[in-house]
């Protein structure tokens, strides 16, 4: 179970107890300097730098990691052959010989800028959704004024996420055991009575919730009690690292600015 | 003093299917009461008019010996009187985390902060779940998932506790964890109804016991009483204590000296066999 792994992680890797706040700056503003950055040079460097971050200094397992980095790594690879092939003007430098399709140094630039931009944002991704737990999230997205309306559903849904998750599987594994995936026509009959099940049960178990909610009180609004962590918890150690990491990457992306990896 | 007491109460469901019939229930302040019965008897129907989830189509509901209300604030309160903990902690566990769900009661009677983080802390004492506040639901063992469902209502401070088989699903050990809070509680003056089908729990903890069968209460009395009447309780798909039955076996088909009416607990049987042996 993908989703299950991944939440143990992010409730017990090194970094769990580093304030989320922080840790959220650092994944969003490194994130932010890599889409900006016009060389593919930045990226690469916080690509690594986050790889290294989460496996080395909050000892995720480098084979889940890996296995986790590889599916948008995957939509990487693809972006950039589409772009380098449909993008770009000027003298091809490549011809695939099949409706005229060519490859321009303009085109291939720009399809590695985004293919490196992809893999810098998503591995400031993977560290914030490797590291903080989601409901330190919770806390983070009520401070920056997401509506509460939001914030109960996005809670109500990561809660019951594994429940349901729980269902499926159990009902995966008792259709299985009575050999309802055993050829394709079975497969898709069972899966289309698994997915109908799973609503009908979903239904019963939201009444269900609703009535144990109601029996304590429930008015309509989900009152939670606070203990944000202080933003400014931080510490200034910290923070000046950040600042200074995040000035170091501007600057490279300033004098890296004009790199591609093709120069005619 | 009846905490929760019930007169002659009928439910039909919306479809027509009578679920109680003229139930008479009674929890007296301070006991621990057993709702005995199989599965389908209306255990969970009938709990569910402790607090006005549920109206009844005829009778009356009385906590605390005034007659329950079914406007919003009656209701309120009610339910910050009676609470009631339901058998799948996972529908009653919806928050993110342990303490936020142990919050959600008290939050709701808008209590303090202050106030609400003592009585967090407390209940999470009470029932030996300290230091799992940040952890999510879905990380907690079963019986984990019960005793945080059950601080989430102690914290609310009720009069009266209600569980819906509070073992379970359990393995034995989180089983008898389960019922030595629960013991410990009604030791310190917590009124307590459990519902169940576990014979042998009943007579260990339980004063007053109720059976309910098909929607009505059959038999009503202490364990001893109950029990003794072996033809209902088999009629209602239940059974005797395993100890009892075993003490029954050895009287009527191996001619000791065991008559009714029978033990109910191990140490009971104990002290009849030393005694008729002449220890």
């Amino acid at each position: 179970m993908f989703e299950n792994t991944l939440d143990n992680y992010a409730h017990s890797n090194n970094l769990t107890n580093l304030n989320p706040y922080f840790k959220i700056l650092l994944g969003i503003s490194t994130m932010i300097v890599s889409l900006v950055s016009t060389s593919p040079v930045i990226p690469i460097v916080i690509a690594l730098f986050m790889s290294i971050l989460i496996i080395f200094k909050a000892k995720i397992s480098w084979n889940f990691y890996l296995k986790f980095f590889f599916i948008p790594f995957g939509f990487g690879l693809l972006t950039f052959f589409f772009m380098a092939v449909f993008f770009g003007v000027g003298s091809p430098i490549l011809e695939l010989g099949l409706f005229n399709l060519t490859v321009t140094v303009d085109g291939f630039n720009l399809g590695f800028l985004v293919f490196t931009r992809m893999l810098g944002g998503f591995t400031c991704l993977a560290f914030i959704a490797l590291t903080t737990p989601m409901t330190e999230l919770f806390s983070v997205l009520e401070l920056v004024k997401i509506p509460k309306i939001l914030l109960e559903l996005a809670m109500l849904m990561y809660r019951y996420i594994f429940v349901l998750l729980d269902e499926a599987i159990n009902m995966y594994h008792t259709q299985e055991t009575r050999l309802g995936y055993s050829s394709l026509k079975k497969s898709i009959k069972s899966m289309g009575m698994l997915g109908s099940n799973l609503f009908i049960r979903t239904w019963l178990k939201g009444e269900q919730t609703y009535i144990a909610m109601e029996s304590r009180c429930y008015d309509g609004s989900i009152k939670t009690l606070k203990k944000n962590e202080d933003i400014k918890d931080i510490g200034t150690r910290n923070l000046a690292g950040l600042i200074l990491f995040e000035i170091i990457l501007v600057l490279g992306v300033y004098f890296t600015g004009n790199y591609g990896v093709l120069i005619l | 003093m009846n905490v929760i007491e019930t007169r002659d109460i009928t439910y039909r469901y919306p479809d027509g299917t009578q679920a109680l019939e003229k139930v008479n229930f009674k929890a007296p302040k301070g006991k621990m009461v057993a709702l005995l019965g199989p599965n389908g008897a209306g255990k969970s129907t009938l709990f569910l008019h402790f607090n006005g989830i549920l109206r009844p189509t005829s009778g009356e509901v009385l906590v605390e010996e005034n007659l329950l209300g079914y406007k919003k604030n009656d209701l309120m309160k009610v339910r910050q009187k009676v609470g009631i903990v339901f058998q799948n902690p996972d529908d009653q566990l919806f928050a993110p985390t342990v303490i936020e769900d142990v919050a959600f009661g008290p939050m709701n009677m808008d209590l303090g902060t202050e106030e609400v983080e003592k009585r967090v802390k407390d209940a999470l004492e009470k029932v030996g779940m300290t230091g799992f506040e940040k952890k999510p639901p879905h990380h907690l063992s079963g019986g984990q998932k019960k005793r945080v469902a059950i601080a989430g209502i102690l914290a609310m401070q009720p009069e009266i506790m209600v569980l819906d088989e509070p073992t379970s699903g359990l393995d034995p050990k989180g089983a008898s964890q389960i019922l030595r809070i629960l013991y410990q509680l009604n030791q310190e003056g917590m009124s307590i109804v459990i519902s169940t089908h576990d014979v042998d729990l009943v007579p260990l903890y339980a004063s007053q016991v109720y059976i309910i069968s098909e929607g009505r209460i059959i038999k009503e009395g202490t364990p001893q009483e109950v029990f003794s009447d072996v033809k209902t309780i088999r009629g209602a798909n239940l059974r005797l204590p395993r100890i009892a039955h075993l003490m029954e076996i050895l009287g009527k088909e191996d001619d000791l000296p065991f008559e009714k009416p029978y033990p109910l607990t191990i140490g009971e049987a104990r002290r009849k066999i030393l005694d008729s042996f002449g220890y």
